[in-house]
């Protein structure tokens, strides 16, 4: 059994059953890295809230780790399992000395004080946010703020975070910061879904699943994914540049084994034919 | 003829505290009538200040600002008039939406302008026309349309105001791939026909080295380089520096002039990049 599975979802905000997702179907194997794509309004952030028990569908099931989300009782254990990251820092962050925000989360979970000091420090750590534990968190900069809002997920111990968007505000810097330590989460076996709109971010993805109209368009590893230049184009999604520029170039004869996706595949790439 | 001259720029964050921080640091530079000028820089590179500034919302510290010739704080009690000349779209615009129907929510910035109730009509159909926001739309709440709608809603309502510099801080934030396009689209045609100036903030280098004609690059409160994007992104290894980067097209053509292939320097789109590597395969007889 998937770590993940939604079956046959649907979803609708109203009573007149526009569904904004319509029969999705989804499994999340333990330790992916999904990216999930998509314009707005294709059903990527409802689905996201579906993971977490924040909403409950219409028709069909999500199951998490064997519970069942419409089930009231599992609602809390559900959420300590499967943490959530948005787009805004500054709505996440409650305290006003990071190590208190970051405690706030094993506090409502009643885990007592030295272990809750313990995993603070070990999040902190995670995040590399540690040096700054003392601090303000209106004084970071948006990536570090985005870091601490991650670190006090991690100290709930969750299996799976689901990013939606986490890097949208945020100037280059922050933005690899972030990414990088979605990486390291990675590493560590935890389960990561992230919803983006950056296409060099969804690259570094185990698995990419493309979403339209409240179902999948299209899902398989970034290279499968971003292969298919015209359908995402036709769906008004982009791909990476790299990529554009070697799909270009394969209309004027030149072969591909595979497609490059980031801008070091490229460089090799065309270096390679030139040679 | 230059529209907005900066001198001596600087402003300082909570002086005589021990926060005391310089946002802006002795900037000085001058904008050309109808130009298109990107702004970039990392988080607390002073930006946002320093875009604050040209409207009067932040008061120099030191240093003056000329908007077309004239010391905007030269009055201070008039400074309002300034924020009727230069207009100013915040970050998420859409969370100062407030009106009951979008057409009010327009109509805010004219009215308070003191226009009648005729060239009121005008002027925000004008603006919502220029935003790609139909008629129909205008008499739903603002609350009920989409993220792109209401986005070009708040857009519209600054536009209504019919300002000389329109300042736009980070307009393609959190948008996806074709909402970016069609609002940067929107934006080109609004300024081709009002030919304004237009002052774009952005972390998205793509967008910029797209529409501006000159990008302004702030680094720790100073203007560090302000010149065409080609001659700024050409600068790889200066932008990465203070934090910044590249398109990713242009890296990789400056990847490959940098292990000796030929090819042109700042190219930003990928249809340059194209012509110049098949030029290049040409050449070396490849293809």
């Amino acid at each position: 059994m998937s770590f993940i599975s939604v079956e046959n979802v649907k979803f609708s905000y109203d009573e007149d059953k526009n569904y904004v997702l319509n029969g999705l179907n989804l499994k999340i194997e333990k330790g992916e890295f999904v990216a999930l794509l998509g314009h707005n309004g294709c059903g990527k952030s409802t689905a996201a809230k579906l993971l977490n028990a924040m909403f409950i569908p219409d028709e069909g099931v999500v199951v998490v780790d064997n519970m069942i989300t419409s089930d009231e009782k599992l609602t809390y254990e559900i959420r300590r399992n499967v943490g959530l990251v948005l787009q805004n820092p500054d709505n996440q962050l409650v305290a006003s000395v990071i190590e208190e925000d970051v405690a706030f989360g094993p506090e409502n979970l009643g885990v007592p004080p030295e272990e809750i000091r313990s995993r603070v420090n070990v999040a902190l750590k995670m995040v590399d946010m540690y040096e700054y534990r003392t601090h303000a968190p209106h004084k970071l900069s948006g990536g570090q703020k985005q870091r601490v809002a991650i670190a006090g997920i991690l100290a709930m111990k969750p299996r799976c975070i689901v990013f939606d968007e986490p890097t949208a505000m945020l100037d280059p810097n922050g933005r690899e910061e972030v990414m990088n330590t979605i990486q390291v989460l990675k590493e560590l076996g935890i389960t990561v879904v992230l919803i983006t709109h950056y296409m060099d971010e969804a690259v570094m993805a185990d698995r990419v699943v493309v979403m339209d109209n409240g179902n999948i368009l299209t899902a398989g590893t970034p290279r499968e994914v971003f292969s298919q230049v015209n359908l995402l184009k036709k769906h008004s999604l982009d791909v990476p540049q790299a990529t554009e520029l070697c799909y270009k170039l394969s209309g004027v004869g030149l072969k591909f084994d595979k497609m490059p996706l980031n801008t070091e595949e490229c460089v090799e790439f065309l270096e390679g034919v030139l040679k | 003829m230059s529209i907005i001259e900066v001198k001596d720029l600087s402003f300082t964050y909570g002086i005589n505290t021990p926060f005391e921080k310089k946002a802006v640091d002795d900037v000085n530079v001058c904008f050309n009538e109808g130009e298109v000028i990107g702004l970039i820089g990392h988080t607390g590179s002073g930006k946002s200040t320093f875009v604050q500034m040209l409207n009067g919302l932040i008061k120099p510290t030191s240093g003056q600002v000329l908007l077309e010739g004239k010391d905007i704080w030269e009055k201070p009690k008039e400074i309002r008039k300034i924020r009727f000349k230069v207009g100013m779209v915040f970050q998420y615009p859409e969370y100062q939406l407030f009106d009951e129907t979008v057409y009010k929510d327009i109509s805010f910035g004219p009215r308070n302008k003191g226009l009648n109730e005729n060239e009121i009509d005008l002027t925000v159909r004008k603006a919502a026309k220029f935003v790609g926001l139909s008629d129909k739309l205008l008499n739903k709440s603002p609350f009920d349309l989409s993220g792109g709608e209401k986005r070009r809603a708040a857009i519209a309502g600054v536009i209504a105001m019919d300002p000389d510099v329109l300042v736009l801080d980070e307009p393609t934030a959190g948008l996806d791939p074709k909402g970016r396009e069609v609002l940067l689209a929107q934006i080109m045609g609004y300024h081709k026909e009002r030919k304004n100036t237009i002052f774009f903030v952005s972390h998205s280098m793509e967008d910029i080295s797209r529409i501006a004609d000159r990008v302004m690059v702030m680094n720790k409160g100073r203007l560090e380089m302000f010149d065409t994007p080609k001659n700024i992104f050409a600068q790889v290894e200066k932008i990465e520096s203070m934090g910044l980067r590249v398109p990713q097209i242009t890296k990789i053509i400056t990847m490959l002039r940098e292990r000796g292939y030929d090819l042109t320097d700042g190219v930003l789109t990928v249809e340059q990049a194209f012509s110049e590597v098949v030029n290049l395969l040409k050449r070396e007889g490849v293809i």
